[in-house]
């Protein structure tokens, strides 16, 4: 039984993943527009996904919050321009093609491997790109990656009751498109850190009946 | 005077372009000499008049969602001969006689584009290879693939003939634009030559603007 709200803004990446039969017993799409307090009153965890409606989240940000004060786990991820959330993003240009133009330079310099989501991941696998940083966040929030000049890229905090974790990086949505082949890495850990169940191992396939008539919405 | 004021208002699209709220998507198409456009903010009540428009933009990153609610406006809209652009994932059944599907079973390293027919020119003026190679890379593009109408002309096709950009001007008395998900834009950036995704787009606007177009005939 899915236990993952994934905010769904219409988006395809979006509707790859949570369809892929690999994760569709793990996410339940809510579609932005519809989001209410009934529709993630049985969930344990929400994701917020890049190229999500910041506008509408911000006028429904009361029901992340009350998700949250309920002891649940939130994930953000990608960029997140708006006052909703407590703290400041800042965009920067997107580099795809670090790893070709200079690989020893990657977007995210540390990266705090004790947390759930990163145990045994390679520093290839926590990092493909990122869009864009986070220059202040809660004071007590902890610092999970950060890129060299010291900006934030991923950070937790549980100032307001459950898990709140925000990331500048896009795994859902990259994950979705399926151009980057080793994500399966980090979407399965934090898929696992979210709803409690580890995703079946093995490489994300499509459901082509999820496309078309038979869409899922 | 006579014939200047004809022709701006025979050759001036107006097109309608709809928005999920993504950070930026208004800086992908600003308003020049042929084209003006008119951005409808998708909300829950989402149902536009398309009829004052010539041309129906739906970018990358939409919401299909949305779309499907207004799928027989739509089909009215070309019916009276207008046009749209698709160049995102439309997973829901809202294009007349053409579905996208998501594929990830082939590795983008075999990604290649191969030209069809081109009756309008629309591959004219860019290198096919920047479609498919960036940094050397393939397959950076394009995802999935389209399920063509019967009688429409295939533009480009990928390594395993699976249609990438459509042109159906036979389902419906317009004309449609399709691409198989990626960015096209119509922007040029001071200093820089256009891409080949504006000039893919900007030729299709070209072919629109010395056509008749029912709003304005």
């Amino acid at each position: 039984m899915s236990n993952i709200g994934l905010i769904f803004n219409g988006v395809w990446s979006h509707y790859a993943l949570a369809t892929a039969p690999k994760y569709r017993d793990s996410y339940r799409l809510l579609y932005v527009h519809d989001l209410n307090a009934a529709a993630v009153q049985d969930l344990a965890a929400l994701v917020i996904p890049f190229q999500s409606n910041q506008a509408v989240l911000t006028e429904k940000k009361e029901i992340i919050y009350d998700f949250l004060r309920a002891g649940k786990k939130v994930f953000v991820e990608g960029d997140s321009r708006t006052s909703w959330l407590p703290a400041q993003w800042e965009d920067r240009p997107v580099n795809n093609y670090w790893w070709v133009t200079d690989p020893n330079n990657p977007p995210v310099a540390d990266t705090d491997f004790s947390h759930p989501v990163y145990q045994g991941l390679t520093p290839r696998q926590a990092c493909w790109h990122t869009h864009g940083v986070y220059t202040s966040v809660p004071a007590a929030a902890a610092i999970i990656q950060t890129n060299a000049a010291g900006d934030v890229i991923t950070w937790q905090t549980h100032e307001f009751g459950g898990t709140l974790l925000a990331t500048t990086l896009d795994p859902i949505v990259e994950h979705g498109v399926q151009q980057i082949t080793h994500l399966d890495n980090y979407v399965d850990r934090l898929t696992e850190w979210l709803g409690g169940v580890r995703p079946a191992p093995g490489r994300m396939t499509i459901d082509a009946a999820a496309y078309g008539a038979g869409a899922q919405v | 005077m006579t014939f200047w004021f004809y022709l701006f208002f025979t050759l001036m699209l107006q097109a309608l372009l709809i928005s999920n709220g993504l950070v930026g998507l208004d800086n992908y198409y600003v308003s020049n000499e042929l084209v003006h456009y008119t951005t409808c903010l998708i909300t829950k009540d989402f149902n536009p008049d398309l009829m004052p428009y010539d041309l129906l933009v739906v970018p990358n990153g939409s919401d299909h969602v949305a779309m499907l609610k207004i799928k027989d406006k739509v089909r009215a809209f070309l019916g009276a001969g207008r046009a749209l652009v698709c160049c995102d994932g439309w997973f829901t059944a809202w294009v007349p006689g053409n579905q996208w599907v998501m594929d990830n079973a082939h590795r983008t390293q075999a990604v290649r584009y191969f030209p069809g027919p081109d009756r309008h020119g629309l591959l004219q003026g860019f290198d096919l290879e920047d479609l498919i190679f960036s940094h050397g890379m393939s397959g950076w593009w394009a995802c999935g693939y389209i399920r063509a109408a019967p009688g429409a002309e295939v533009l480009l096709a990928d390594t395993w003939q699976r249609p990438i950009v459509v042109l159906d001007e036979t389902t419906t008395a317009g004309r449609v634009l399709l691409t198989a998900s990626g960015p096209l834009a119509d922007v040029t950036y001071a200093g820089q030559s256009d891409s080949a995704l504006v000039t893919l787009y900007r030729n299709f606007i070209r072919v629109l603007s010395t056509s008749k177009i029912p709003a304005h005939v």
